[in-house]
């Protein structure tokens, strides 16, 4: 099966959040109450209960104007996922043939290592069930051949569903149309900090992402890489070693002698 | 005279016990997820969800009685010229081979790094590990902090129970008995802590 993605095309979101909509509606997450903080975005962040969120990033451009980059925010599906790396859970985080990065809530143990290996700060822990949620791609539609209901809703076709090979040429030559139109920093989303990921962006200035409320250049933390790779060998090595180096210390010195006189005197 | 010695109080027995029980629950959750291959741990231990709720409340349980037996000794295990001496010729004492050695009072030089490392660890280990405790809570620089220290400290820690266990179970006969029934003989004193038995047969 052909690794699927999602590419999100910046330069013609309108901020409608027909997809957030569509995405609390298809799984079942329901309507939620945000706090008001003054701006035009629906929630502050993502929540166990809501996993697709339009930020509205109010950014001052240098002609002094406020610019408003809308840009989806929702899991990135990375090629080598830190929340899979940081998992302690076998089988709790996998990845489907198609490439999603998807949760078995079954196999979840509620530890929240995910939150820390992710470096898009995307999966939530419920306060309610104590495990951890967030998109799935809509796998449960993908696997039957329908598209994942955000896209399915976006009335501009900023979204766009399909085989990653394909989306990538798309995202290019859309990326290529906007330089021509004067966008000169216009490029393709696609950090290669963590492999690449499964959902792709076009951005009109793509040499600072931040703008866009994305990170510059994601990469898992090297605290939870030094931890799943060489800690634990050195771990291993000290827990055997001391195993080993205890029997051969037995059999070669033995018991100390128990008693001794002159305790007596 | 008694031929018997009271080495250790109710109290303190009591305190090491809850700290050895709390300390391999804690333990072995934890290699449970330290590692997939261990996972078959957490499925002896109660499952998976039960192993992450109940690894903090051991942690929690250690931290507290550790705290009380590092208040009860700290001030009997500072090092002093003769335990410094004993460390720098340690190698002699791991060969059954004490002639020479500095004599040991109520706790010898290994017995007391043990006490100051497992003190540090435990320390280290319940700052990292209540950050962990709360991830959805808590910044990501103190997460990504703690899923390193929690580890490597726990390492420090379970290798250094791994060589306190070993020798008191193997290594040296009759320490087990001292330190469930509270009493060793006058012989063992002499034989492992000439100069605590006498400095409590003066008294």
């Amino acid at each position: 099966m052909a690794v699927v993605a999602k590419l999100i095309d910046v330069s013609t979101c309108i901020g409608c959040k027909a997809c957030e909509a569509a995405c609390q509606e298809w799984n079942d997450n329901g309507f939620r109450i945000s706090g008001f903080t003054g701006d035009y975005q629906t929630h502050e962040t993502l929540a166990h209960d809501f996993w697709n969120l339009i930020q509205f990033n109010e950014v001052e451009r240098p002609d002094g104007h406020v610019a408003w980059n809308m840009a989806k925010y929702q899991c990135m599906h990375c090629v080598d996922a830190g929340c899979m790396k940081a998992c302690p859970a076998p089988g709790a985080i996998f990845r489907h043939e198609n490439g999603t990065v998807d949760f078995d809530h079954d196999k979840c143990i509620g530890c929240g290592y995910c939150i820390t290996g992710c470096p898009f700060d995307i999966p939530k822990l419920s306060p309610v069930t104590q495990k951890v949620y967030k998109c799935t791609l809509c796998s449960d539609r993908t696997s039957v051949g329908l598209e994942p209901a955000c896209v399915k809703a976006c009335p501009t076709n900023c979204l766009t569903f399909g085989a990653r090979s394909d989306l990538v040429q798309i995202a290019n030559a859309r990326a290529e149309t906007l330089r021509a139109d004067g966008h000169e920093h216009a490029g393709v989303y696609n950090p290669q900090g963590v492999g690449g990921t499964n959902v792709l962006y076009v951005l009109p200035d793509a040499s600072n992402p931040v703008q866009y409320g994305l990170p510059a250049d994601p990469h898992i933390s090297w605290t939870v890489s030094l931890w799943k790779g060489p800690l634990k060998w050195v771990g291993n090595l000290a827990f055997a070693g001391t195993i080993v180096g205890a029997l051969f210390h037995y059999l070669r010195f033995g018991p100390k002698e128990e008693e001794k006189e002159g305790g007596d005197e | 005279m008694s031929r018997s010695l009271a080495r250790f109080s109710f109290a303190e027995r009591a305190a090491h016990w809850m700290a050895a029980i709390s300390f391999i629950y804690a333990a072995l959750t934890g290699l449970s997820l330290w590692s997939t291959h261990l996972y078959w741990l957490a499925a002896v231990l109660g499952g998976g969800p039960t192993v992450r709720w109940g690894h903090p409340w051991g942690g929690i349980v250690f931290a507290v009685v550790l705290g009380f037996i590092f208040l009860n000794w700290a001030g009997q295990m500072r090092l002093d010229a003769d335990d410094r001496k004993w460390l720098a010729e340690s190698h002699k004492y791991a060969m059954n081979e004490e002639e020479g050695l500095p004599e040991p009072g109520r706790f010898n030089a290994g017995q007391k790094m043990l006490f100051w490392v497992q003190s540090a660890c435990a320390l280290l280990l319940f700052a990292s590990g209540f950050v962990l405790w709360w991830p959805a809570q808590m910044p990501r620089t103190l997460l990504s902090a703690a899923v390193l220290i929690h580890p490597a400290t726990a390492i420090v820690a379970i290798a250094g129970i791994l060589v306190h266990v070993y020798m008191g179970l193997l290594v040296v006969p009759g320490a087990l008995h001292g330190m469930v029934r509270g009493e060793v003989s006058r012989g063992w004193a002499a034989a492992h802590h000439p100069k605590w038995l006498r400095e409590t047969s003066k008294r």
